[in-house]
Order: structure tokens, then C-alpha cells, then sequence
């Protein structure tokens, strides 16, 4: 630290003096390095031994030695490497935050999109010596990785060849069970599963080669359980046996339950209001997708923050540029909302609260006026524009200094 | 989203502007900021928790890899969410006040620093004086509070934030808990990967994948798929390749849109792809593997 704080004293030492010579119209000077810092850091990517050749490359007015020209070409090309990346930074920083991190184009978010779609996933189906069976794969989809108290999860897996058309499938003594993280030793818990294809259950179509089943931990004997549940199936695809895991973590509990919906144009923006019955305090994350009049997705809003217990509210903000950038057509439809309460330091790391699939909420209709152009500002952003700005002007004024005149 | 390089300077009086600004911080309070270099490892044995000073998982401590380096050792066999104090510990402690950071991370230190982004980026941090104590704690400043960290950029090698087939099929010699994590699944769904707080992750993919390759799809650095290592959304599973590849879709660099139309996760810019197909997974005690890339990325950049 105290070479830290010696170093910053010089550096804010030298851009003042750099500063004031730039104002009082003179040029930078050339003798004297600017870079504090990396010199104080051994980060240089001059090869070994042409440091001091650098130095004084950079600290004279040459002319310079063969050695010397070639140090000095050197360091040029760093800090026009640094200064490119430097420019960049500032530049996409300052684009990007014109709305807040919680108020977001949906094109910036694609696999957040459609949040309840099942995971699917394909895998080569192995032997018993870990190889894979060639011409065979495994297509697997769950409902979802997070669940808790009442909620299930359904299962698939399916057998195609390279060319995607099915294959035969059988699926033998499927079980779900409770995965320790620890080496203590604790009672496993364990249930049955029957994956089926044919039409009943959580089967939709009988024949179609696609086998489910649906695991209900609550009902299953899961119901006090926290952690993982591995389901384990022995498959056999085209006369080749292997086998499927598949992962979910389930929690008992649900730490809230939502409430109704409302709305306020505030600051010009339209924020939306969710209620929430908050059964366990703590720092909740609850995110929205926002669909304009047509359907089309829009927005993705968040909401990361401490509640209380009792009755609350989280506020999903649609940001006013966004939507006068945007223009999406009104009425604006809130869907699939979902939330958690991230529990820190733990496993489980999260209580899941109930889905909320579909459209929950349909705004008014608003004249895009309403709502206020301007970019988003805070402490943080300005913090972060200050100093990417910061450092791309040390480095443009590097590379200055270090461009042959 | 598209880095729009309008220019940072584009007059001489934006220039004067923007200098005053930067000298007027300095003269505020800026006097005291220092950089630092926080390395963020993967799956390990030999990686001493909350020891900042422990470069035994990246290679020698001599090695330049970044302004002010610390090692930000968590134990690399647990889950994320058990360890990841200590990556909050050590970005509360280098990087808030007046200080700043660059991250690198390997392999599983991806999905560490992406989770404390995502989910604890926006909180209120204590403004800490990077001093830690033994178990990687440092006190508090003034008592004062920031939203979230001073973080510059990630560049992350080899990263596993998409998960690895490798822990799908328990092709894993070990079975620890971080194991049940690094599933493509689970990985994918701990948080929101595109929520960075616009910070950018750089992405170093490695291809010299011999062993596993018939379990990872597409390239691979003989730990994780180029569906991890590139950042790609969606679901795990998909196989990426090297342009040389004509029987599968490239993983191309930038931020665009892969071959196939798969995109990246938001601020998420692939910087270097293994076309040579000669780097692998590990450090093997000595920076190697893609760590090699990132740890001369940090060395030029992270100044």
C-alpha cells in the first residue's frame, strides 16, 4: 500500500503538471514517463534488458541508438495497443449504461428470453469403458435446475442417429436420489422413476420415441431434503446400454409468495410494482420479461435487493430512454416472472419462489412523451466513466509522446 | 451492445474537458488509488484459501502477470456458492475506494467471478484498505459504502461457465462438490451470465484437446468445450470449432454471433481462439496452457 499511495501521489503529481502544460499550450513533455504505475509493476512486455533502453529512448529527444529506436517502437505499440482497448472500454461502457444494469434491451439477453423453456442438452451415449457409441445420441430436456416445496420437474430423453431421426429406447430402473456434498455420512433418500412413452402422464404423445417421466420431491420423500437430486437411468439406445444423469436442486422451503401487480410512470419511467408476502428476510433477485403490444419481447427488468419480512413491494423499471429509444407499441405486457432468495455462503444457494408464467400484468396505454430521454446516472456510472476516461488519456498521451515528431 | 467507437476524444475541447475532470478526481481524493491484478483460480488441491500471496496453482510469483498481482485462492473442490466469500472478500478488499481491478480467472474461477457479478454486483460494498488478514479479510476505510466493485475488465482462460460434458457423463476422476456445478446445466443456470454491469469478459479458448474429445462437442482443451471456453449461450451441448473445421460451426472472435447464429453471452468477446490447436487446460505449475494467453494479456493491459 504505501507504494501504492507513493505511486499515486507522483502519477496525479504528473498528470497535473502534463495538464496544466497541455493548457498553457505547450507540448507534453517528452522526458519523463508517465507511467508511474506499470514501470512500479514489472509488467513491462519488453523482452528482458531493453527496460533501461526504453527509458531512454522515452526520456531524450534522440537521436537514438539502433537499440534505442527499437525499444522506443516498442513502447509505442503497447500504448496504442492500451490506448485502443482503453477508448473502447470508455466508449462501450458509456453506450451501454445509458440504461441501468436492471432495465435492459431483451436483445442483449437472449437465453433470457423464454426463462421456463426446458433445458435441453444433448450427450453422446458412452460404454462401460467411457466410450462413446458411435452413431448414437442422447437428447435430455428438464423442466428446470431450481425448484422448491410443491413444484416437479419432468424429465425426457430421447435416442437419434447423427441424422436426428430416432432410434429405439428402452429405460431401465430410473431413480431419483439425494446427492451429499460432504463425506459425512447421511441417509439417501431415493425414489423411483418410471420414464414412459406412451401418452399418459407427463407424457404428451405416445410413440413419438421421447420417454418422460416427472419427479415430485415433495410428494417423493424429499420433502425435508436440501441439495441436489441426481436422477440416474439406465438406457439402452440401438441395443447399446449407457447412462443419463440428470441434476436438479430443490429447496422446502418458499421464502415469499407474490402479491398483485401495479404501475407508476415515476422520473419518467414506467415501473412496475409486484407485491410480495416475505416469509424470510434477506436479498431476493426477481426478473421480468417485457413484451410490447405485439407480443414481441422488449425488456428484460431486475430487481436485486435486502427486503424485509411482511409485505413488500420490488420494483421492475421499464427505463424511460429505453422505451423512447425502443418505441415498443403499448400496452406493455409484463410475463414470466420469477425470483428467488439468494441465500449467501451456502448450499442451496437460493429458495425458489413459485413461477410466474405468462403474462401477468398489461400496462396502460402511455404516449411515448411521457417518458424521459435522458441517459441513466449515478455514482457508479460516473465512477466508472471518470476513470476509463482516466486511463484512456494517459494512454493517448503516452502514444503521443512516444510518436515520432 | 455493439461497441460503437465513436471516439473518446473527438474534439480538442472534449480533450481539455475531459483532463480537467480527470485532474480535479486526482486532486479530490484519487491521489491514493493503486491497480491490482486479481488472479481467480479453477479446480484445485494445492490452492491455500484466503492466502493472497499463494501462486502455487498459477506458477512462479516472479512471473509478470498484471500490475500489483494477488492471488485470490479459494479451494477449487467446493460449490460456488459455498466459496464464494472469498472472491467477494478479496473484491471488496482490492477493489472499491479509490481502487482498482483487473481480473483474470481460469476454468471454474469463471464461473466464481460471474456468479459475484451477476447476483452481488449491485449491492452496497464496505470501502476496504487491502490489507488482508490470514484468512483474506481486509478492514474497512472510513466505514463508507460503494454499489458494487471497481472492476476494469475479466479475462478469463479456458473458462467453465458454461459447464463441462465431463461432469454430465462423471468422466471426472474426482467427484467433489464443485463437480455437480460444473454440469452444463447447473453451470448455465446458477446466474445471469449476461448480467456483467457492462464489464467485459474476455474470453481465451484453448483446443489442444486430445483425451476427451469424444465427450466434449466441438473443440475442446481437454476440460471444457468451446460452447464454455467462447461464452456461448443457450443450453451446453453444442459443438464450436476452429474456422479450419469445415464440418462444424465456428466459434468466431469478437462479440458476434457464432456460425449458426448461437450468440454470445452479453459482454462476453471471445479474444483468442486456438487455431493452432496447441494450447490445453492447465497451468501445469508454470502459467502454461491458455493461462498463457491471459497472463500476457494481463501483463500488457493490466497496467
Amino acid at each position: 500500500m504505501k507504494r501504492g499511495h507513493v505511486l499515486g501521489l507522483g502519477a496525479a503529481a504528473i498528470v497535473a503538471v502534463a495538464a496544466l502544460a497541455f493548457f498553457m499550450g505547450a507540448d507534453a513533455p517528452d522526458a519523463d514517463s508517465t507511467d508511474g504505475k506499470s514501470a512500479a509493476s514489472g509488467t513491462s512486455v519488453l523482452p528482458a534488458g531493453n527496460d533501461s533502453a526504453a527509458s531512454a529512448a522515452s526520456g531524450s529527444t534522440g537521436p537514438y541508438s539502433a537499440a534505442g529506436l527499437q525499444a522506443r517502437q516498442a513502447q509505442l505499440a503497447l500504448w496504442q495497443a492500451r490506448y485502443e482497448r482503453a477508448e473502447q472500454l470508455y466508449a462501450s461502457y458509456r453506450d451501454a449504461t445509458r440504461y441501468p444494469h436492471d432495465s435492459r434491451p431483451i436483445a442483449e439477453n437472449p437465453d433470457q428470453i423464454r426463462p421456463f423453456a426446458p433445458v435441453t442438452e444433448e450427450l453422446k451415449l458412452l460404454n462401460d469403458k467411457g466410450e462413446p457409441i458411435k452413431g448414437v445420441r442422447l437428447r435430455t430436456s428438464q423442466e428446470r435446475v431450481f425448484l422448491s416445496a410443491g413444484e416437479t420437474v419432468r424429465f425426457s430423453i430421447q435416442a437419434v442417429d447423427e441424422n436426428n431421426l430416432p432410434l429405439s429406447l428402452t429405460i431401465r430402473n430410473a431413480a431419483a436420489r439425494s446427492i451429499a456434498d460432504s463425506r459425512t455420512p447421511v441417509k439417501t433418500i431415493q425414489a423411483l422413476l418410471s420414464f414412459t412413452d406412451n401418452g399418459s402422464g407427463a407424457d404428451d404423445t405416445a410413440g413419438d420415441g421421447n420417454y418422460t417421466a416427472r419427479l415430485s420431491p415433495a410428494a417423493q420423500g424429499f420433502e425435508n431434503y436440501n441439495g441436489t437430486i441426481r436422477t440416474l437411468a439406465e438406457v439402452t439406445a440401438n441395443g447399446q446400454q449407457g447412462v443419463v444423469q440428470l441434476d436438479v436442486i430443490y429447496t422446502p422451503d418458499v421464502p415469499a409468495t407474490w402479491g398483485g401487480v401495479r404501475e407508476a410512470v415515476e422520473a419518467g419511467s414506467l415501473n412496475f410494482y409486484i407485491k410480495l408476502n416475505v416469509r424470510q428476510a434477506g436479498r431476493y433477485v426477481v426478473s421480468g420479461r417485457v413484451d410490447d403490444a405485439n407480443g414481441v419481447p422488449f425488456a428484460l427488468v431486475q430487481f436485486n435487493d435486502e427486503l424485509t419480512a411482511g409485505t413488500r413491494e420490488v420494483r421492475l423499471q421499464v427505463f424511460g430512454a429505453l422505451i423512447r429509444d425502443k418505441a415498443p407499441g403499448f400496452p406493455l405486457k409484463l410475463r414470466d416472472v420469477d425470483g428467488f432468495l439468494l441465500i449467501p455462503d451456502t448450499f442451496p444457494d437460493r429458495a425458489m419462489m413459485a413461477r410466474q408464467p405468462g403474462v401477468i400484468y398489461t400496462s396502460a396505454r402511455y404516449n411515448r412523451d411521457r417518458f424521459s430521454p435522458n441517459e441513466w446516472t449515478s455514482e457508479e456510472r460516473e465512477r466508472y466513466l471518470t476513470e476509463y476516461g482516466k486511463d484512456a488519456e494517459t494512454a493517448r498521451q503516452q502514444v503521443q509522446d512516444l510518436t515520432p515528431k | 451492445m455493439r461497441l460503437s467507437l465513436s471516439g473518446f476524444f473527438s474534439s480538442t475541447s472534449a480533450r481539455k474537458l475531459r483532463i480537467i475532470g480527470v485532474v480535479l478526481f486526482g486532486l479530490a481524493g484519487g491521489v491514493y488509488a493503486t491497480n491490482y491484478s486479481l488472479w481467480v483460480n479453477g479446480r484445485s488441491s494445492n490452492a491455500q484459501p484466503g492466502n493472497h500471496a499463494d501462486f502455487s496453482y498459477w506458477g512462479p510469483a516472479s512471473t509478470a502477470a498484471g500490475v500489483n498481482k494477488v492471488s485470490v485462492n479459494w479451494d477449487g473442490k467446493s460449490r460456488v456458492a459455498d466459496q464464494n466469500y472469498r472472491i467477494r472478500d478479496a473484491l471488496d478488499c482490492y477493489c472499491t475506494g479509490n481502487n482498482w481491478c483487473y481480473v483474470a480467472a481460469h476454468s471454474a474461477g469463471n464461473l466464481q467471478i460471474g456468479y459475484a457479478l451477476s447476483l452481488y454486483g449491485g449491492s452496497a460494498r464496505t470501502k476496504k484498505n487491502a490489507s488482508p488478514n490470514s484468512a483474506g479479510v481486509c478492514g474497512a476505510t472510513d466505514g463508507s459504502t460503494q454499489t458494487g466493485w471497481n472492476i476494469k475488465w475479466v479475462d478469463v482462460a479456458a473458462g467453465a461457465g458454461g459447464g463441462s460434458e465431463l461432469a454430465n457423463v462423471g468422466s471426472w476422476a474426482v467427484s467433489d462438490a464443485l463437480t455437480s456445478d460444473l454440469k452444463t446445466a447447473t453451470a448455465r443456470a446458477m446466474y445471469d451470465h449476461n448480467q456483467t454491469r457492462a464489464k467485459w469478459f474476455y474470453m481465451f479458448a484453448g483446443s489442444k484437446g486430445t483425451l476427451y474429445s469424444a465427450v466434449l462437442p466441438g473443440q475442446d482443451d481437454e476440460a471444457v468445450a468451446y460452447h464454455s471456453a467462447g461464452g456461448v449461450s443457450g443450453s451446453g451441448g453444442a459443438g464450436f470449432c476452429n474456422p479450419s473445421d469445415w464440418f462444424c460451426n465456428d466459434l468466431t472472435l469478437g462479440t458476434a454471433a457464432n456460425e449458426g447464429g448461437a450468440a454470445k453471452w452479453a459482454y462476453h468477446s471471445v479474444k483468442f481462439r486456438d487455431d493452432s490447436e496447441s494450447l490445453n487446460h492447465y497451468t501445469n505449475g508454470n502459467w502454461g496452457g491458455v493461462v498463457s494467453k491471459v497472463r500476457a494479456d494481463m501483463a500488457t493491459y493490466a497496467n
